[in-house]
């Protein structure tokens, strides 16, 4: 005991807890090559899946001749419709309550779309065989766009829902029609507007766009006939969900169904859903009773896994002539592709759209969404939109610009207007969100402050008087309100399974700790992050404290990671398994330091007998203890388990500023500066926040300034490749500075609301709000993305801007 | 399928193997030779995942046979660290948070270590547009600036000390 | 993938040789680099077959051709064609063609609307035009050789010697080749960035 006594300051800093900026525990493998993916992983006897792909967007399937690709040495079986239909497994459900086609039985719906597998000896000969399968089609009228979808003579997509007047979401009045949800009080807006002096609509389109993670989707199924149990390593952001699906689609066991996330190359949304090659693979697996690997290319990726967006969006906002807003309407029509295979709650089609009343105080507020098929890939919600988040953000956003345009009002003054006060919280909104905290005020006048906005608007004046200027500046302000951490169970279910999150932590003797969750990392630093939570509240280093997800056979359920939905849902359950542990702690150490419980104190790392510094037990002295000589009437061990309901969704917010400087000759934007602050609550690793925020800011630049995926008439995805589909590189992103404020959540075990969509949801608008108040003097109210540096160009020549 | 011998020093020792004449040199990696660093992140060789270092030079493997490295000098992420230690692009890496998911990292790692032998003491500018061919999703590179930035000093500080 | 093509070609050969081989389909799908008619499923229908070579890579489109309507007085034909390929590309076609009369020789004028589905017009969509106009220069190519060999044929020349035709209709290309398409594209493309005007 003649160590030299540490300050509290330095047992804090030597736990590398919460608030601490550790590096990362997880990095040590990626940096060496050493981290294991899916496809990475090799097992003996392996063999490889291919798929053969439907080249039109709509026909019926004539013929399919195997032999060709039989032929060829190494081929060990191609697979169809018909081969999957005695397991009734060539349709299966989907999220959204609908299904859709494993294979392509007798139609194909979308481009790409599935119509048969092949397994080979490896890759190569695979990829051989794809091009030896031979498909006859008829082709059939090709309809992609919703509005025409919706028309009374258009094409019939869904003949499988042939007299189906009753959708999983409600009534179809149409063939093309897949539900119309509403939310808030039509009556009361419709009053509003009645009521109000001034009215503005904008109708505005959030292009399909696709979240594009480096790592594509994949699996490696392995069936073991002799024990009949079937393990399957899967790109998946929701391992316990599938596991639960996969057994309900099979017939194996649950118990004998294994599904592990191994590492994943970013998740994003697009990793959630189930695919048919997973299905696949894992059918042939069993059929072949060999291990089945199925790795699709960039092609197959964007062309149809999980796209994300095709809102066409019509706002209405009603307000007082000094900028009050009374009444908000939204109407959207949502193009969701051949199936409805959205990745949502099951009682929310449309989504978390509705917290599109966004950071106001809006009184009335109503809107509706119109589900519709079209000859496209399924999908819709991924990309890091907490729900359809991004678009309901992007469309208030741009209404309130399009209010103060209207009434030349300063887009950051009609925003402090209408702001939701921070006396209101928690603050019930028109569409019945109960928001858990926030202060708008101080967040806005905080970048105000930081960016000099009075001189950044006294320069744009100047620079529009002046004729000799080469640009036109934009200034874009967003103060969005995010929705997280889906979500509490009576409300928020993904196929019937409550939304729920999991931890279960064990100290070992000697004093560290393993902990399980039931989210899945994809990059955010879980494996930190957990440590950290853990570390505060028992006092062990985070250093010590392994963290593991992914394997269902080990870690507690969870619904997965996405959403933002890991801090706020698993974050809690960790902070409350701890302080079950914590408890009994409390009780082992009393008995150590032979007093009654009340009389001790836990600081930092101890409990310590009050009064006296000198008596103190470690979490490493009780965990000994625990296993050695536990008290009288406690079990031995020191673990719990905690599965926690959250009993509300969590609001992040911020408040974004980005300057546009765009060249008039040739329509180039550069961004000049784009100020992010976040307000998360309480802030578990600033570092890693840091980092989730550039890379969010950056896909929402993508997504602002470049990203699209058209169709032409005849349903081809022009440009799926990456010639084409725009990732910026390190040239075209720009410098991204952060700021903070701390709101914590009240309701929040530790006051965490979760961070890594808002990056996302908050810039995608806040570019497009510069360009627009670029080309704001000109009347110019909204324009649509992507803003290309060719669509910008159009627009200038419309304008009649020269140079 | 025609077959090849190739032979090649690969991370520093000999090798030689039996090859498909057409096999991509990152597959031959990857399953052949179970260096699974190398990543795949599309065809059309953009993203840089697959980034290696051949005979001198940023290679993308996706885009290469594997015999067309007969007599070459190829380095791959897992060669990187020699003697147990990192090397200076990994410790700058991790400890300015490069990386996230992880996934396109060692091909930023052979391009930053290629990169910093061609321009030893880089711009900000000049970082950017010489790792232009690696893309990632998770980081908006700009912490992976910051890394390549701290190796540049770290390796110069390295040279200066044994010089 | 819709592509609308409007082209003028002059022929150097009389109006009566032309029509002569525009009016007869064999001919016509002779002069189609890559091109062979198979068996006639209807008076005025043939299936055909285009191959395509890219180095050692080949694509056959199989598909049919038809002649809707044939004015003999104006020389005009209205010709619809569609093909597909096993590996996902299909096309069709609908083409108005019309001999015009000028002074002492001809102009083949031809109207054309161009669909082109699947992995085609994906990844070679912005391609569309470009290529068309290398293939259809062939074509046209091939077509005076045929007329002009017609014309020595029955002693109405149009200004070469029967040796010189006769060579040179045997040796018409029986093979589209791609890399001598994209060749040509590069050239033409090159030469437009000097200011030279594409032939057609």
């Amino acid at each position: 005991m003649n160590a030299p006594v540490k300050t509290p300051e330095e047992r804090k800093a030597e736990l590398q807890g919460m608030g601490e900026s550790r590096l990362r525990k997880e990095d040590a493998r990626f940096i060496q090559g050493k981290g294991q993916y899916c496809d990475d992983i090799k097992l003996p006897g392996m063999l490889h899946m291919d798929i053969v792909r439907s080249p039109i967007a709509h026909g019926r399937i004539k013929k399919i001749n195997k032999d060709p690709a039989m032929a060829i040495p190494g081929v060990h079986a191609v697979l169809t419709a018909d081969d999957l239909k005695p397991l009734n497994l060539h349709w299966m459900p989907t999220l959204a309550g609908d299904v859709a086609a494993v294979l392509a039985d007798e139609k194909v719906h979308f481009q790409m779309q599935e119509v048969a597998i092949v397994i080979a000896d490896d890759r190569y000969i695979a990829a051989d065989a794809v091009e030896a399968v031979e498909v006859e089609y008829e082709e059939l009228p090709v309809v992609i766009d919703p509005y025409k979808a919706l028309e009374p003579d258009a094409p019939v997509l869904r003949e499988d829902l042939a007299g189906k007047t009753e959708g999983a979401h409600g009534p179809r009045d149409h063939h093309n029609h897949i539900f119309t949800w509403e939310a808030g009080d039509k009556t009361a807006a419709d009053d509003a507007f009645a009521n109000a002096p001034i009215t503005v609509s904008q109708h505005m389109y959030y292009p399909r766009v696709h979240p594009c993670p480096l790592e594509t989707c994949g699996c490696v199924a392995s069936f073991d006939p002799i024990k009949g149990e079937l393990t399957t390593w899967m790109t998946s952001q929701a391992p316990h969900v599938v596991r639960t699906v996969v057994s309900m689609l099979s017939g194996v066991p649950e118990s004998k169904v294994r599904i592990i996330s191994p590492d994943i190359g970013g998740g994003f949304g697009n990793k959630v859903g189930i695919y048919p090659g997973y299905v696949c693979a894992i059918v042939s697996s069993i059929v072949l009773g060999r291990p089945v690997k199925w790795s699709e290319d960039r092609v197959e990726n964007i062309s149809t896994t999980a796209f994300a967006r095709d809102y066409h969006m019509d706002g209405h906002l009603a307000a007082t002539e000094d900028g009050k807003i009374l009444g908000l309407k939204v109407d959207v029509v949502a193009d969701h592709g051949a199936f409805d295979a959205c990745a949502d709650p099951t009682k929310f089609p449309a989504g978390l759209f509705h917290i599109c009343s966004g950071s106001y105080d809006i009184p009335a507020a109503h809107c509706s969404v119109k589900g519709v098929y079209t000859n496209k890939a399924p999908g819709g919600v991924a990309y890091r939109c907490s729900f359809r988040v991004t678009e309901a953000v992007y469309l208030i956003e741009r209404m309130v610009d399009v209010l103060a345009q209207k009434l030349n009002m300063d887009k950051a003054e009609i925003r402090k207007k209408n702001f939701i006060r921070k006396e209101q919280f928690p603050y019930t909104s028109a569409f019945g969100f109960e928001y858990d905290s926030g202060d708008y005020h101080t967040a806005l006048e905080k970048v105000l402050d930081a960016v000099d906005y009075k001189a950044l608007r006294a320069e744009q004046e100047q620079k529009r008087n002046d004729p000799n200027c080469p640009t036109l500046m934009g200034i874009g302000l967003v103060t969005f309100t995010e929705i997280v951490g889906a979500g509490p169970s009576k409300i928020c279910d993904i196929l019937g399974v409550g939304m729920f999150d999991s931890c279960e932590i064990r100290i070992h003797p000697t004093g560290s700790a393993i902990a399980r969750m039931g989210t899945i990392t994809q990059g955010q630093g879980h494996q930190t992050t957990y440590a950290q939570i853990i570390a505060s509240e028992l006092g062990i280093p985070s250093e010590v404290i392994q963290v593991e997800e992914g394997d269902t056979s080990t870690a507690p359920y969870g619904l997965g990671t996405y959403g933002s939905r890991s801090t706020p849902v698993a974050g809690a359950a960790i902070a409350m398994a701890a302080r079950k542990i914590h408890a009994k702690a409390k009780k082992i150490a009393a008995h150590l330091l032979e007093v009654a419980e009340g009389d001790s104190d836990w600081e930092i790392d101890r409990f310590k007998v009050r009064g006296n510094d000198e008596q103190f037990k470690t979490m490493s002295d009780i965990a000994w203890a625990a296993y050695n000589q536990p008290p009288e009437g406690l079990e031995p061990g020191l673990e719990a388990v905690h599965y926690y309901d959250p009993p509300n969704f969590t609001y992040p917010f911020g408040i974004y500023l980005c300057v546009v400087d765009i060249d008039k000759g040739t329509g180039e934007s550069s961004i000049r500066r784009f100020y992010a602050l976040d307000d998360c609550g309480t802030r578990i690793n600033p570092m890693i926040i840091d980092g989730q925020i550039h890379g969010g800011l950056t896909e929402g630049f993508a997504v602002a300034m470049g990203q699209q995926m058209p169709f032409d008439e005849q349903g081809n995805l022009l440009g799926n490749t990456l010639m084409d589909y725009f990732l910026p590189t390190a040239v075209e992103t720009p410098t991204w500075e952060t700021d903070f404020t701390v709101t914590p959540s009240p309701h929040h075990p530790i006051g965490a609301k979760g961070v890594a969509e808002s990056p996302h949801v908050g810039s995608i608008p806040t570019f497009t709000s510069a360009v627009v108040d670029a080309f704001s003097h000109l009347g110019v109210t909204h324009i649509d993305m992507p803003h290309t540096s060719y669509r910008i160009w159009k627009k200038l020549k419309e304008e009649g801007v020269q140079l | 399928m025609a077959k090849q011998i190739v032979k090649m020093n690969l991370n520093g020792q000999e090798i030689e193997q039996l090859v498909d004449s057409r096999m991509l040199l990152v597959h031959f990696l990857r399953e052949q030779m179970s260096l699974t660093g190398a990543h795949i992140g599309c065809e059309t060789s953009h993203c840089g995942a697959c980034t290696v270092d051949i005979d001198g030079e940023s290679v993308k493997a996706c885009t290469h046979l594997a015999v067309q490295c007969d007599g070459c000098d190829v380095k791959t992420v897992e060669g990187l660290a020699e003697g147990g230690a990192l090397h200076a692009v990994q410790e700058a890496f991790y400890e300015e948070h490069g990386l996230q998911c992880g996934f396109c990292t060692p091909g930023m790692l052979m391009r930053s270590y290629r990169f910093l032998q061609e321009n030893p003491n880089p711009t900000e500018d000049e970082i950017r547009a010489g790792l232009s061919g690696n893309l990632c999703r998770c980081t908006g590179y700009q912490n992976i600036v910051k890394a390549v930035k701290s190796a540049a000093v770290k390796l110069q500080q390295k040279e200066s000390a044994t010089a | 993938m819709e592509v609308k093509l409007d082209k003028r070609y002059e022929l150097g050969v009389s109006a009566q040789n032309a029509w002569a081989i525009l009016s007869d389909l064999e001919a016509v799908a002779s002069c189609m680099p890559g091109a062979s008619l198979g068996e006639k499923t209807g008076d005025n229908a043939y299936k055909g077959s285009v191959k395509i070579k890219v180095g050692p890579a080949t694509a056959q489109f199989g598909g049919e051709v038809e002649i809707l309507s044939i004015d003999v007085a104006n020389k005009s034909l209205v010709l619809k064609g569609k093909g597909a390929d096993k590996g996902g590309s299909s096309a069709s076609m609908e083409l108005e063609a019309t001999i015009e009369e000028t002074e002492g020789q001809s102009i083949l004028v031809g109207a054309a609307t161009v669909i082109v589905n699947g992995k085609f017009a994906q990844f070679g969509g912005r391609m569309m035009v470009q290529v068309s106009d290398v293939i259809l220069k062939q074509f046209v190519d091939n077509f005076i050789i045929k007329a002009q060999a017609l014309g020595s044929a029955t002693g109405d020349t149009a200004g070469s010697t029967p040796s010189e035709t006769q060579t040179a209709a045997n040796e018409s290309p029986n093979e589209l080749n791609g890399l001598s398409i994209f060749w040509a594209l590069l050239k033409s493309w090159i030469g437009s960035l000097f200011g030279k005007k594409s032939a057609s």
